[in-house]
């Protein structure tokens, strides 16, 4: 598992009170991990704190699993500290 | 002659709710700054002069020349600075000789006849008033100029009154229920022909007149206090409606209500309190949402004002709103809370930061960026349901408004993860 990937499991695990091993790169935010509106939200906030970058929130809201959060962050971590 | 209505460069002081508007654009009574400027000619054929920004929606929204040089031609000029509060306009003689108007230290207008306006061949009214130098004298004339956005509150009780007066409308035309009463003097009442009074409500006009305007509904257990006015398909869907109160049009108001200027086409429909406070259009306040206006202490209130807190000298000063912003139910706003456009303002429990940027959501106590593309598909919804539509023009703007807070914004991000929001 890549550094990202990892960073990304722990924040989402904390953010959303599952167990790390429940955050798998196929778990849906919303419909496996019980993620609500505003707690989507925070992820993307604290995604951004974690990897300090600035995400476009409509695209990064419109990401549905860990594993295309994972692809997404690296995206832009190589876009914005190349 | 042509009237000339004029932005100055002071409009920063009433950011955000000049973020989307002309500062003759605001609201102080019953009316707009610039429609009770109109009113020293109505007569006269009217231009406007403002922000370059703004021109495209100012076009859209106003039956005039906006930003046009050519309208400093052709004609004697009555320039008038937007920022003037027309109480009386017998305040302003429309004839006379060419001078430069002044208020104290602020040039409020001034009057140019054509050979003079041709002569100086100026593209704006600052321009001209700067031409004119030496050669026009300036005289001094007593008045209200408003220059921060909470002298708007302070000011708004007198400007319904003299709203009322001009108006020159009394009496009860539209329905009003048997059940329903008028505390005070019944001639300063105005209660327009398609409005709608239902049983339970007290109009009480002993501190100053009432204008329930055309389509307006009051609900059952309303009290009004004046002096008060309610715009034009306005719904009152009960409560308090304490003195000093300007609601525009199709708004829909409950709860308690004090002091306060509602722009037009905003939501504070549940219980709380709202007072001294400006909400710009598109607004939705949530459920039991509440603003201090006043201080435990009794000092005066600070608002955060281009970046830097700045003393109000004055006790009572609730919230500023600006357009399309929306808070969450239980949101507790503090005294001088300054909350930015196209913002979403969760409650925390505790009271708000002073100064919320535009375009954030505001959630356990961190600033966001909001999703913009789905924030507007939000609000042309929320038009929609109030059967208007955000414009290509009004968009761009919203667009430019965003960049032109992206620096303020980013420091509160980067600061509230840092440390949480500031005080």
């Amino acid at each position: 598992m890549s550094d990202v990937a990892e960073r990304v499991r722990k924040v989402t695990a904390r953010l959303l009170k599952v167990k790390p091993d429940d955050v798998k790169p196929s778990s849906h935010f919303v419909r496996d991990l019980g993620a609500e509106s505003i707690q989507s939200i925070e992820l993307v906030a604290a995604f951004e704190e974690e990897f300090d970058i600035e995400m476009d929130q409509d695209e990064a809201l419109a990401v549905q699993t860990v594993g295309d959060a994972v692809t997404f962050i690296e995206k832009v971590i190589a876009e914005q500290h190349a | 002659m042509r009237l000339i209505i004029y932005e100055d460069e002071t409009f920063d002081n009433f950011s955000p709710l000049t973020l989307l508007r002309a500062t003759f654009e605001l609201r102080c009574g019953a009316t707009t700054l610039a429609e009770k400027l109109q009113r020293i000619a109505p007569w006269a054929p009217v231009a406007y002069f403002a922000r370059e920004a703004l021109a495209p929606v100012l076009r859209e929204r106003l039956d005039a020349p906006v930003n046009d040089p050519a309208s400093l031609r052709g004609d004697d000029l009555l320039l008038v600075n937007g920022r003037l509060l027309l109480l009386d306009a017998a305040q302003f003689p429309v004839g006379g000789p060419d001078e430069v108007l002044a208020c104290g230290g602020t040039v409020i207008g001034a009057r140019v006849s054509q050979a003079v306006a041709e002569a100086a061949a100026a593209d704006a009214p600052a321009e001209l008033i700067a031409a004119l130098g030496a050669a026009v004298p300036t005289r001094q004339v007593t008045g209200t100029v408003v220059s921060y956005m909470w002298e708007l509150i302070h000011h708004n009780p007198v400007a319904i009154v003299a709203d009322f007066k001009a108006a020159g409308h009394a009496g009860i035309v539209g329905t009003f229920s048997d059940h329903a009463t008028v505390w005070g003097s019944k001639e300063q009442v105005y209660v327009a022909p398609t409005a709608e009074v239902h049983p339970f409500v007290c109009i009480d006009t002993k501190g100053g007149p009432v204008t329930i305007d055309e389509g307006v509904v009051i609900h059952p257990h309303t009290r009004i206090e004046g002096p008060c006015y309610i715009g034009r398909g306005t719904i009152i869907v009960g409560g308090k409606i304490r003195e000093g109160c300007s609601f525009g049009p199709v708004c829909r108001v409950g709860g308690e209500v004090e002091e306060s200027i509602i722009h037009g086409y905003s939501n504070k429909y549940h219980d709380g309190f709202l007072g001294h406070a400006y909400v710009c259009e598109w607004v939705n306040l949530g459920a039991l949402t509440t603003n201090s206006d006043l201080k435990n202490d009794y000092s005066t209130v600070d608002v955060y004002l281009k970046g830097e807190l700045t003393d109000t000298g004055d006790t009572k000063v609730g919230c500023f709103i600006g357009d399309h912003t929306k808070t969450s139910i239980g949101t507790i706003l503090n005294t001088g809370t300054v909350v930015g456009v196209m913002c979403n303002v969760m409650a925390t429990g505790s009271v708000s930061p002073k100064f919320i940027p535009s375009f954030v959501t505001f959630l356990n106590g961190k600033f966001i960026n909001i999703a913009f593309r789905a924030t507007m598909a939000t609000a042309r919804t929320a038009m929609s349901r109030r059967k208007r539509t955000l414009s290509d023009a009004e968009a761009a703007l919203l667009d430019a408004a965003r960049a032109l807070t992206k620096p303020e914004r980013d420091k509160c991000i980067r600061r509230s993860r840092d440390h949480g929001p500031a005080d």
